[in-house]
């Protein structure tokens, strides 16, 4: 009886080590969670400034007749330059250039955008909301402290000034950044965009999907249903789980020195980035393949043989479809796994700053993460932002892999 | 009784097969006579799966396994040798296996699946009536005419193993091979599977493992005795399981030992 009490106080406070341990890593990751969304959140908002806004054919060049082309050629930068001036009167030239950095750089292609858009409102005028600079941005947000002093402010006292004045004629609002799902990269936070990183990324997936996903297959059912067990077989087994062992920068290497450089394929694109990230994958996709064909019971491949059926008839037709489910949820996995690796990524070059969306797996690109790291290389705070921002969009692409690997092989697991 | 050479399904001599240095079967010469049953019992472990599958070539795929021997089909082709491919082999010799092993698709598709790799049907409507020949003559058409799109596993497993006996018909075999066919079933199951047996007889050549006696006895013509690995009698089921030659046979069906 006393043994049995023993045994049964042993089992509680195993209970409460578990529980504690679950609860510490469960800490962490709200931590994590916290941080990141806090400090992330802002990304999706962007300050604006309400202006009267007057499409003056003089200083754009173009009139109601004029051509999409020409629109899109003309120029907006003394248009952007007269908004500030007509909403601003009576500034000096000093005054006007601190009033004009209150503003986007980026606001007359805001202009020419909306133009292109409305080309029937040439000569009229309009009021808009013209995106805010980013640091008066990270300043209404509150990101930037107000009350020490103008050298060690990015906003200057005039700046705050006219922004109060601002904000009382109620001129100053949020709106939704749509900005940042839409756009590439771009030299100012305000105007930056992840979308560009993601179409890199799912360049390279769907690459390394189709590159690693069939030849994954191929190998591992050759392994498993074709070849005889034997000294080579071993071998190979050792290397294929030693390549899952290694470090991702290898296969960066790996890529640089072969396809850029022996191959002659280009710098920065999806294309390579995603041969790399199928390398890597490889190696995953074997393991899980095999583990699911080894999975599929000796008795199905048997009936199969038994009505006639020939080897690959018997695997093509029975053991490849019952295996797919688990060959899918780890090929799944293995690409959530490249989705977030980086350094690979920089190896081969796509961690450059590029503002274009690419088109096509052979246009130069950054990645999901590669981008995340880019940013959190740059000292300003709008930057900050979009760095937890991408890292909460990176973490929802992998928590909807992993989802759909999971779903896949509730839906589709053969019940026996 | 006269047996004439045509009248033998399957002819084997001296059948010997090891796995790797371990013998499994010693010296067996025995023939199965046409449109018969024939029970092959014996102590668990004396090979009787063993010689079955040898029959239609399933110990192929097990790499350990060396078989010596001859293989008559019908008097005349040789089971291994060059002249005939295993799979057309296996399409004329069928094969039915101890655990149900329904492919996990359809009922429809379970029967459908050798007649299409084999080509027995041109049209769709070809294929509709081999299948639902099949399933009826393993009496289980009734019972799924309603749910031929249903998965097969789906199914009871007396269900499950007339469904196997179905896919092992439709692809017109002469022989089939049965390894302890209810062995897995409960005994409302394994009767019906024995009736199904007796009328299968008529078409079919059935050579059947099990571990019953009395089921040797209820559905068999013809029975072999195996003992480790060695053939020790075979002859008709009533005199074997009456007045056996040998001792050794008389001790297992009293249950002497087994
Ligand atoms: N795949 C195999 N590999 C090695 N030995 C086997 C294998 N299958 C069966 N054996 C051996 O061969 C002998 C006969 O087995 P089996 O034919 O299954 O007997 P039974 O069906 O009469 O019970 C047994 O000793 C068994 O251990
Ligand atoms: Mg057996």
């Amino acid at each position: 009886m006393n043994s049995l009490n023993k045994r049964l106080s042993a089992e509680k406070r195993f209970q409460a080590y578990g529980l504690f341990a679950v609860a510490l890593s469960m800490f962490f990751v709200l931590i994590l969670m916290w941080k990141i969304f806090s400090t992330g959140s802002g990304a999706f908002v962007r300050t604006t400034i309400e202006a009267n806004v007057f499409f003056n054919p003089d200083f754009i060049q173009v009139n109601q007749n004029s051509l999409e082309k020409e629109l899109y050629r003309a120029s907006y930068v003394a248009l952007a330059d007269e908004v500030v001036r007509q909403n601003h009167p009576k500034l000096n030239e000093e005054q006007f250039i601190k009033v004009r950095e209150m503003y986007t750089r980026k606001f007359d292609y805001q202009l020419r955008d909306y133009l292109l858009d409305n080309p029937d409102k040439i000569g009229q005028s309009i009021i808009m909301k013209i995106t805010a600079s980013s640091d008066l941005d990270q300043i209404v947000k509150g990101n930037y402290p107000r009350d020490v002093p103008e050298a060690q402010r990015k906003i200057n006292d005039y700046q705050l000034s006219v922004l109060d004045k601002l904000t009382s004629e109620g001129k100053v609002s949020s709106v939704f950044n749509f900005w940042f799902f839409t756009k590439g990269d771009s030299r100012d936070p305000e105007t930056a965009g992840i979308w560009g990183a993601v179409m890199g990324s799912l360049y390279a997936l769907i690459i390394c999907f189709s590159f690693a996903f069939p030849i994954g297959l191929l190998a591992s059912v050759y392994l498993e249903e074709f070849v005889k067990p034997g000294k080579v077989t071993d071998i190979i087994e050792v290397n294929i789980n030693n390549l899952a062992a290694v470090p991702s920068i290898v296969f960066g290497l790996l890529g640089l020195g072969m396809l850029i450089g022996v191959i002659g394929l280009p710098y920065q694109v999806p294309l390579v980035g995603g041969l790399v990230l199928g390398f890597m994958t490889l190696p995953t996709i074997i393991i899980a393949s095999r583990a699911s064909l080894r999975s599929v019971p000796p008795s199905i491949r048997e009936g199969a043989l038994a009505v006639g059926a020939t080897k690959m008839q018997t695997v093509f037709h029975h053991v490849i479809p019952l295996s797919l489910p688990g060959t899918l949820t780890g090929t799944i996995i293995g690409m959530a796994q490249a989705l977030g690796e980086t350094a690979p990524l920089l190896m081969i070059g796509m961690v450059a700053f590029v503002m274009e969306i690419p088109g096509g797996p052979l246009d130069p690109a950054t990645g999901l993460p590669s981008q995340i790291y880019l940013w959190s290389e740059s000292a300003e705070r709008g930057f900050l932002e979009k760095t937890s921002a991408g890292i909460m969009l990176l973490l929802l692409f992998l928590i909807i892999m992993n989802t759909a690997a999971v779903l896949i092989r509730r839906r589709l697991e053969v019940k026996w | 009784m006269v047996e004439q050479v045509n009248s033998f399904a399957i002819k084997t001599k001296n059948v010997s097969v090891h796995y790797g240095n371990k013998m499994a079967i010693d010296d067996v010469t025995i023939n199965f006579t046409k449109n018969d049953v024939t029970s092959l019992i014996g102590p668990s472990g004396c090979g009787k799966s063993t010689f079955l599958r040898c029959l239609n070539r399933m110990n192929d795929v097990i790499d350990s396994c060396k078989v010596q021997g001859e293989f008559l089909l019908n008097g005349v082709t040789d089971i291994y040798g060059d002249s005939i491919q295993v799979e057309t082999l296996r399409e004329k010799i069928g094969m039915v296996f101890q655990k149900p092993n329904p492919f996990p698709k359809s009922i429809f598709e379970n029967v459908a699946y050798g007649p299409k790799i084999h080509g027995l049907a041109s049209t769709q409507s070809e294929l509709n009536d081999i299948v639902m020949e099949s399933l009826n003559r393993a009496g289980l058409y009734d019972e799924v005419k309603d749910r031929m799109d249903d998965i097969a596993t789906g199914l009871s497993g007396g269900q499950q193993q007339r469904l196997c006996i179905a896919r092992a018909i439709a692809i017109r075999p002469e022989i089939i091979l049965m390894d302890e066919p209810c062995s897995a079933l409960d005994p409302i199951a394994t009767a019906r599977i024995e009736e199904l047996i007796n009328e299968l007889r008529e078409n079919y050549t059935i050579i059947i493992v099990t571990h019953s006696m009395s089921q040797a006895s209820r559905i068999s013509q013809r029975t072999a005795f195996f003992h480790l690995g060695k053939l020790i009698e075979h002859g008709d089921t009533s005199k074997i399981f009456t007045k056996p030659d040998k001792e050794q046979t008389n001790d297992y069906i009293t249950g002497r030992f087994g």
